[in-house]
């Protein structure tokens, strides 16, 4: 069903760029820097955001769900509110480890960082913050035309002794704004297993950061696997103001379906 | 006269032909609830037999050498390291084991052109499966490719569902101990014959395979089987294998007997990191199943219950009305000089016969629809494969349960006949004589 759209995407950001010429180290560093920079806040963060995910010979899902961060103290949690049926489901990030929360047996399950997010295929790091520059190490990949955009692209290869989910990623910058645009994750065996998109990037100024903060107004991902599976994601009401203290802890999340 | 002479049967046994019909619907029932259980049991005994036969060749060994290795707190992975030293000391400890195999354990996304499963895989080596040739019957396929090529061996249905034949080429997708995504292509090479619910979510590639798509050393691998000689000695052989492993400086589990795929979250809870080790036998590994073993017995016995029960009531009524009939005739006995205790004695004999005659039948066909109901092979619904474990109906009445069957309905036949026997024998002569009935 998405098919027609991805095809126009690729199209549209058909390639045929200009001569390539490669990007330093430090240049490469200070472009995942920068983004990572963009999309942290020193305050808080919440947001309201949707999940479609479309799977062959299956019906649509659509989740709406909050999303709380608190990027100094590396917090983060996901309350979903809507459909009836997964109401007070969420995730929460204590330390080290996510939590997952059903409502429905009242249990706390540790689970793996990487894990999708309430059965599709998005990830925990689809909605919290960025940490290009910390987990990965760079090389320049050329310059690209995607549509009507000059991009340039950058390998990623995860350092040593950090668990990520993709060893692998690469992505396309927007050589004017450097606001990504499409990023490829690739599985151990270089298999690609998600492309992802990046079509519009907002901006919100932080009275805590004392700047603006950036955040993808729309995902979309499409299964590399599994073709015809393919998940959006849409982030709506994005709100900076103080939360409040006591949020991310289990009894909140708790409270929320009680 | 007492109860076992000839004259006594005689009597009873002509009595009851007096009474043809009477008679002969009473064996007709008592042949029917008979031939009922005896069905019933085998139906029961199918469903362990299978149940046995697919988890010490699907899923585990008589008893299992396991565990779980933890890289942080929250991951962990069913691995066993440094194997060989293990396989090599039960090699040397435990002489109660006829062969040893080593597997690995996995949960990964199959992904074929048109389709996707979620199925538990197993890295086997098959020259090491004694068990698994002999039981698992090929569809289409060798399982020796298994040694040469990036193999999978599917079971029919999920063959099915994944639209695959042999010589398709499926994608594995799974997350590695330390969770970075990985796939590996492979071929399917053997589709084989389902063997009930445990076949449908197990799939079996080499271990070099799962040892690559788990970025897994040679020494690791997810648990070492061990097959016994002899069955009965496996909780005895199961304490033997852990008190030798703490000899041996190995950190076991608490003793928990489920399978070890529902043991993720309880291990992932605990605060430890390394590796420990987990001793199980096959039940506990198939546990999960436990619910429709404990269905079926359960649905069994009430089944028996009641009809024996009615048969009972009705057995009583009938001699009671047999009674009722012959009262002038036991009132002439009585006078000639029958003592009660014969008079207890030939209606005694008469309610044994009965279920004797009736139970004898009731095996005969019993036994003969259950080799028929078998021999016919006779395709279940899934609904009913999930219960039964098998993908056909199958139907084994063991010696054991036929004779259970003819000494318990026999017998309650015969005592139910008690009753009314002293009733009749309690009678006196001239009352009895005086009866108009």
């Amino acid at each position: 069903m998405h098919r027609p759209l991805r095809l126009l995407i690729v199209t549209l950001l058909a390639l045929h760029g200009t001569a390539a010429v490669a990007m330093s180290s430090e240049e490469m560093l200070s472009v995942l820097k920068e983004t990572d920079l963009r999309q942290s806040n020193t305050g808080d963060y919440k947001a309201l955001a949707y999940i479609e995910q479309k799977e062959k010979e299956k019906a649509d899902i659509v989740r709406e769900l909050l999303v709380y961060r608190r990027d100094v103290d590396e917090k983060f949690m996901l309350l979903t509110t809507k459909p009836k049926s997964e109401e007070g489901k969420g995730y929460l990030r204590l330390d080290k480890n996510l939590w997952s929360y059903d409502p429905g047996t009242g249990k706390w399950e540790r689970t793996t960082d990487r894990e999708r997010i309430g059965g599709t295929n998005s990830r925990r790091s689809d909605f919290d913050q960025s940490r290009l520059a910390e987990e990965y190490t760079p090389v320049f990949c050329g310059d690209e035309k995607l549509g009507r955009f000059e991009t340039f692209c950058l390998d990623l290869h995860v350092k040593s002794s950090v668990d990520v989910a993709y060893p692998q990623i690469k992505l396309w910058f927007d050589k004017s704004t450097h606001n990504l645009l499409k990023r490829q994750e690739f599985a151990l065996s270089g298999r690609l297993m998600r492309t992802a998109y990046y079509p519009k990037w907002e901006k919100l100024y932080s009275s805590s950061k004392k700047a603006d903060v950036w955040f993808p107004k729309e995902i979309r991902i499409f299964d590399e696997v599994e073709r015809s599976n393919s998940t959006l994601v849409l982030f709506k009401a994005v709100d900076l103001s103080p939360l409040e203290g006591n949020l991310f802890t289990k009894a909140w999340l708790e409270s929320k379906s009680r | 006269m007492n109860l076992l002479s000839p004259i006594n049967w005689l009597i009873a046994a002509r009595n009851l032909l007096q009474h043809r019909l009477r008679s002969a619907l009473l064996v007709a029932i008592i042949a029917a609830v008979t031939a009922l259980m005896v069905l019933l049991a085998g139906v029961f005994t199918a469903m362990e037999g299978t149940l046995l036969r697919a988890a010490t060749t699907l899923m585990s060994g008589d008893i299992n050498v396991g565990g779980f290795y933890k890289t942080s707190l929250s991951q962990s992975a069913p691995l066993v390291t440094n194997y060989e030293r293990i396989v090599a000391l039960i090699k040397e400890k435990i002489p109660e084991a006829s062969y040893i195999v080593t597997r690995g354990r996995g949960w990964a996304k199959i992904v074929s052109e048109t389709n996707s499963a979620q199925l538990g895989i197993s890295g086997i080596d098959i020259d090491q499966e004694v068990g698994f040739r002999k039981i698992v019957q090929l569809r289409a396929g060798a399982l020796d490719a298994l040694k040469s090529k990036s193999g999978i061996v599917l079971f029919e249905t999920q063959a099915k569902k994944l639209a695959v034949k042999v010589g398709d080429r499926v994608t594995v997708l799974a997350p590695t101990p330390r969770g970075v995504n990985n796939t590996l292509d492979v071929t399917v090479v053997a589709i084989a014959a389902d063997m009930g619910l445990l076949s449908a979510w197990n799939t079996f590639v080499s271990e070099d395979t799962i040892r690559r798509l788990y970025q897994l050393n040679d020494s690791s691998t997810g648990v070492i089987q061990l097959h016994l000689k002899d069955r009965t000695q496996i909780s005895l052989v199961e304490d033997k294998v852990r008190n030798m492993l703490v000899a041996n400086g190995y950190l076991l589990m608490d003793q928990d007997p489920r399978s070890f795929f529902m043991k993720f979250d309880t291990v992932n809870r605990q605060a430890w990191t390394g590796q420990k080790l987990d001793v199980t036998n096959w039940k506990d590994e198939v546990s999960f199943v436990n619910w429709a073993i404990t269905l079926i017995g359960f649905a069994f016995t009430l089944v028996v219950l009641i009809l024996v029960v009615l048969i009972s009531v009705g057995i009583s009524n009938v001699m009671a009305i047999a009674i009722r009939e012959r009262t002038r005739e036991i009132g002439t006995l009585r006078a000639v000089g029958m003592q009660r205790r014969t008079v207890l004695s030939m209606f005694l004999s008469e309610g044994f016969l009965l279920g004797a005659v009736g139970t004898i039948l009731g095996v005969l066909a019993g036994v003969t629809i259950a080799y028929a109901i078998t021999a016919a092979r006779i395709p279940l619904p899934e609904g009913a494969q999930l219960i039964l474990m098998s993908s056909r109906l199958e139907v084994l009445p063991t010696r054991g349960w036929i004779l259970f069957a003819l000494l318990f309905v026999t017998g309650t036949i015969t005592l139910v006949s008690l009753g009314p026997s002293r009733r009749a024998a309690r009678l006196k002569p001239v009352t009895a004589m005086s009866h108009l009935g």
